[in-house]
């Protein structure tokens, strides 16, 4: 088949595939993250207060 | 306060390394496929973060029943990380799926097995999250998701048989059947590398999340222990 | 009363003592309800309104109605099982009866069964009672030999998970609302076979169309009917 037609301009679709891929990885690593800093927050502020007492 | 293994910290590096490679491979690498054009570069990317949703309902089902066995709250802590890791990449997965789905079969959504029962997945890991927040006591919590994940770790391949039993317009792109559903294609030698490679990155991918979950999970439970020692 | 005769019949569980168990567990939920009616009435009368609701949201008219009177009536159980089995397990825990079950010398497993086959005995009565007021609604026979096969086989696996899973929400905080969202998802394959299961009893599709769902629905019954045996204990543990 030599006039196969070129196939259709889908790149917006993909383009939009990646970007999804990327920023729920990125969302989901930062709340890793933040969560983990969170923790060590509290871990520091407890050890503090049971040193305290 | 542990510090960060420094196997952790490389892995976390390699993983990105490795992320940056298979983007590129799929993007640039990879020739464009003939019929559907652009779109069907989302394939790499859909097939590799389902493979990783696999691996962590597979890792959830084990630790539930390893849990149920032994008793020990790390395996519940591994249940859990495993459940939220599949829980994200099963949605993405999903996304693009839907993605894919639109300029090739002219719809955002099919009800085909792998796509409906990734769907189902999703639903019993958030039943999951809502069954565990309603539970005080630690050990209760860790046995109620632990019986929940045997069960759903069970039904999900039954509920695939189900859907399966009706047609499936899903392609098979690897094995026998290839390209007889519409949509399907036979992937070039260029394809077949980038492929295997996005399976093998999110697969080293998922060990790193893992890892790195599992550890704020242990740190979650030491700060609880420490807090009601100081409540106290 | 029914604790005490079960702690005093069995000291050690035995083989004979562990069907006993079940019997008096069952029999336990059965009387109580022969009393009070108050899980069945709210059950059969639920369903009736489901059957009415779906009567006017989609126009069960001739044509209709051949395709989706099997999905109108499970649909309609499902719904109905929830609230039943939701209810049964609400009562043990509030009256402090599961404790009471707990502390008799019983083997848990016997609690479980016995608590399937009086929820089973509820789901299968509300059946009974829908299955010939919708044909008679309707003017569908059915009372096929063949669909109330599968009506029992749906029951039973819909039955078998929803006990365990209703043991665990009523221990919730969130109780009332978290059963259907943990059962609906895990007992999709049941409604998947046995809508198409009745379907096709209902409109004569060959043999062959129909065993695979049979099957399923079979092999689910014993799949969870042992997975839930086995994990029972922990769900009760205290």
């Amino acid at each position: 088949m030599f006039f196969l037609e070129t196939p259709p301009d889908t790149s917006q679709y993909m383009v939009a595939g990646y970007a999804i891929s990327f920023g729920v990885m990125l969302i989901y690593v930062a709340s890793l993250f933040i969560r983990y800093r969170n923790l060590n927050r509290d871990m520091s502020m407890l050890e503090e207060m049971d040193k305290d007492k | 306060m542990q510090a960060k293994p420094s196997t952790l910290k490389v892995l976390d590096v390699v993983s990105l390394i490795l992320l940056g490679i298979s983007t590129y491979l799929a993007l640039v690498f990879a020739p464009t496929e003939a019929v559907m054009g652009e779109v069907q570069r989302v394939f790499y990317f859909h097939v590799a973060t389902a493979w990783v949703g696999m691996l962590g309902f597979m890792a959830a089902g084990v630790s539930g029943i390893i849990y149920l066995r032994t008793g020990d709250l790390k395996w519940d802590r591994v249940e859990i990380a495993a459940v939220e890791i599949s829980l994200v990449f099963f949605f993405i997965a999903i996304v693009l799926g839907s993605i894919w789905a639109r300029p090739v079969w002219n719809t955002w959504w099919t009800w085909d097995p792998r796509l409906t029962t990734a769907a189902i997945t999703q639903l019993i890991y958030i039943a999951y999250f809502m069954l565990r927040q309603g539970i005080e006591d630690p050990d209760r919590r860790a046995r109620f998701g632990a019986v929940y994940t045997l069960v759903g770790a069970v039904s999900v391949p039954i509920t695939f048989m189900a859907i399966r039993l009706f047609r499936t317009i899903h392609p098979v792109v690897i094995g026998t059947e290839s390209a007889e559903a519409q949509g399907g294609f036979n992937m070039t030698a260029d394809m077949r590398v980038a492929f295997f490679f996005a399976l093998f990155a999110f697969t080293v991918i998922f060990v790193d999340l893992f890892w790195n979950r599992i550890r704020m999970g242990t740190l979650a439970d030491k700060v609880e222990q420490l807090k009601l020692k100081v409540m106290q | 009363m029914t604790e005490s005769t079960l702690t005093t019949t069995t000291h050690r569980p035995a083989k004979s003592s562990f069907w006993k168990a079940i019997a008096a567990v069952a029999w336990k939920d059965l009387a109580a309800e022969l009393r009070s009616r108050e899980l069945l009435s709210a059950m059969l009368v639920f369903s009736l309104l489901v059957i009415l609701i779906f009567n006017f949201a989609l126009e069960l008219d001739i044509a209709t109605r051949r395709s989706v009177t099997s999905g109108v009536l499970w649909s309609t159980f499902a719904f109905a099982g929830t609230l039943g089995l939701n209810r049964s397990m609400a009562i043990e825990k509030d009256r402090g009866c599961l404790d009471g079950l707990l502390l008799a010398p019983v083997d848990r497993s016997a609690i479980y069964f016995g608590k399937v086959i009086s929820n089973l005995a509820f789901m299968l009565i509300v059946e009974a009672i829908v299955l010939p007021i919708y044909s008679v609604l309707y003017n569908t026979n059915l009372f096929q030999p063949g669909l109330l096969l599968v009506i029992l086989l749906g029951s039973v696996g819909y039955v078998a998970v929803g006990t365990l899973l209703a043991s665990m929400a009523v221990q919730t905080r969130t109780r009332d609302v978290l059963l259907p969202i943990l059962l609906f998802p895990v007992v999709v394959p049941v409604l998947i076979a046995a809508v198409k299961a009745s379907g096709g009893y209902l409109t004569g599709a060959p043999m062959t169309d129909i065993l695979p769902w049979l099957n399923l629905l079979i092999a689910y019954d014993v799949i969870f009917t042992a997975i839930a045996f086995m994990v029972f204990d922990y769900v009760v543990e205290e």
